[in-house]
């Protein structure tokens, strides 16, 4: 009888990741349509757990391609049962280029638009706010030509 | 009595057990169906020669680093509408022969060049011919089993109502972006891989076709840029050099990367400075690179994209 308990268990366990899921969506579509009137390029779909306490805050990180001469505006987007809050940093290799979150001014914006200059790889990182754990969404639209 | 009562207690308990399996199972069924639409891919069987046996020289994760965004559907043509160009039909590939790609490899590939003609087409707002495209994009993504992410009905809708465009261009871009993330999470890297090949190759074609009919300076760096990208493209698409239909389109591809050895890139430094634009924080860029590519080697990258391009379309 136990054994078939767990079967119970685990399908239910499989029905809520697929619920997780259509929740991931839904929270792109919300982040994509508050970017405003822009073009959605691309989504950053993050679920990070709770970093070591006196350790570095746990981030995902995703590449992409920027061309010159172009607008983009990333969005960040934290999900309404998240325990942390998002931030959403630009890379340009190791050099900053924009965050939603500025910790000198403990200012926070929902996005920012980056004024690319230089055609190449740049870095997402997605982190939450001292290390909590949390879901949240990124997206990256395109703007306008400059 | 008790006699009585024993097997009763039998009968319930495998009433129970019956009963959980059947939620089980259903369980399983629903929890396997992820866009409502039915799977297509049981009978389906990736031929032998696409199937990769051999050892990836460059791990899954970094592989998943280089692929992500290396191009994206709508941003060349969104370039080429911002210089004012003309919408023109004869830049898209055709797609009656949709049925006639066989293998997994030719239906990516195809896949791809189809997207970025779909981000031609929505961003021109042409939806007279976006069904044609998304009934393509359909037949493909069935195929290679991705079809769940690909939401052809609403699509379908929109395209024919020709209202909320800007629903049709987010649904089109998020179903392909599903699409891609599916089969890199699924360890089908190499289609994954062969669908940005796609897009990259036709984005490239459409802008090479607009700069040959009316040559512009900024299309022509931008053309020249894509040495940058190709040469993130080539470190994935080697990966796959065991197999022959990857090495055969490697060998047309690594023509077109020669035609780039003298395209120079230089940067200026400069540091970004954050500004506010109506409310908005602007992060703006002070690192500028500069491109250098001659008139010459501009039209030799143009008709070399072209034939490439014609030969990977055609059947």
């Amino acid at each position: 009888m136990k054994k078939y308990f767990i079967l119970l268990f685990i399908s239910i366990i499989f029905l809520n990741n697929g619920g997780f899921a259509q929740d991931n969506v839904e929270l792109v579509a919300q982040c994509a349509g508050s970017a405003g009137n822009v073009t959605y390029l691309k989504d950053f779909v993050v679920k990070l757990d709770p970093g070591i306490p006196g350790g570095n805050p746990p981030s995902a990180k995703f590449s992409m391609v920027l061309s010159k001469n172009t607008q983009y505006r990333f969005s960040i987007c934290t999900a309404p049962d998240s325990e942390g809050e998002a931030i959403l940093q630009l890379f340009d290799m190791n050099v900053l280029q924009g965050s939603t979150y500025i910790s000198a001014t403990g200012k926070e914006f929902p996005s920012f638009d980056f004024k690319c200059q230089k055609t190449g790889v740049y870095h997402v990182f997605i982190s939450f706010k001292e290390g909590k754990a949390g879901e949240a969404v990124g997206i990256l639209s395109f703007v306008k030509k400059l | 009595m008790l006699h009585l009562f024993k097997p009763q207690q039998q009968i319930q308990r495998a009433m129970i057990k019956r009963l959980i399996v059947l939620l089980f199972v259903s369980l399983l069924i629903f929890g396997c169906k992820s866009g409502g639409e039915k799977k297509t891919g049981d009978e389906f069987a990736v031929p032998e020669d696409v199937v990769n046996e051999g050892v990836l020289e460059i791990s899954e994760e970094v592989m998943q680093d280089i692929i992500q965004n290396i191009s994206s559907p709508v941003e060349m043509a969104a370039l080429v509408k911002s210089l004012n160009a003309d919408f023109s039909n004869q830049y898209l590939a055709p797609t009656e022969n949709v049925d006639e790609l066989t293998t997994s490899f030719q239906q990516a590939l195809q896949l791809g060049v189809y997207a970025a003609d779909l981000g031609y087409l929505n961003i021109y707002n042409k939806t007279n011919s976006v069904l044609e495209y998304i009934t393509a994009i359909k037949t493909l993504a069935d195929a290679v089993r991705v079809g769940q992410f690909f939401d052809f009905t609403t699509l379908k809708r929109l395209a024919q109502s020709n209202q909320n465009l800007d629903s049709l261009m987010y649904i089109s871009v998020h179903s392909f972006n599903q699409m891609d993330k599916y089969l890199r999470t699924d360890k089908r890297s190499d289609l994954s891989t062969l669908m940005v090949t796609g897009v990259w190759i036709e984005g490239l074609y459409l802008a090479t076709q607009v700069a040959k009919a009316d040559p512009h300076p900024e299309l022509a760096e931008r053309i020249g840029e894509q040495k940058i990208i190709m040469a993130d493209l080539m470190l994935i698409l080697d990966n796959y050099k065991s197999d022959k239909q990857f090495a055969k389109l490697i060998k047309e591809l690594n023509i077109l990367k020669e035609e780039f050895n003298d395209v120079t890139i230089t940067i200026q430094k400069g540091e970004p400075e954050a500004i506010e634009e109506e409310g908005m924080l602007v992060i703006v860029q002070n690192d500028v690179s500069i491109v250098n590519i001659s008139d010459e080697r501009l039209k030799s990258i143009i008709a070399k994209t072209e034939d490439i391009r014609n030969k990977l379309i055609s059947i």
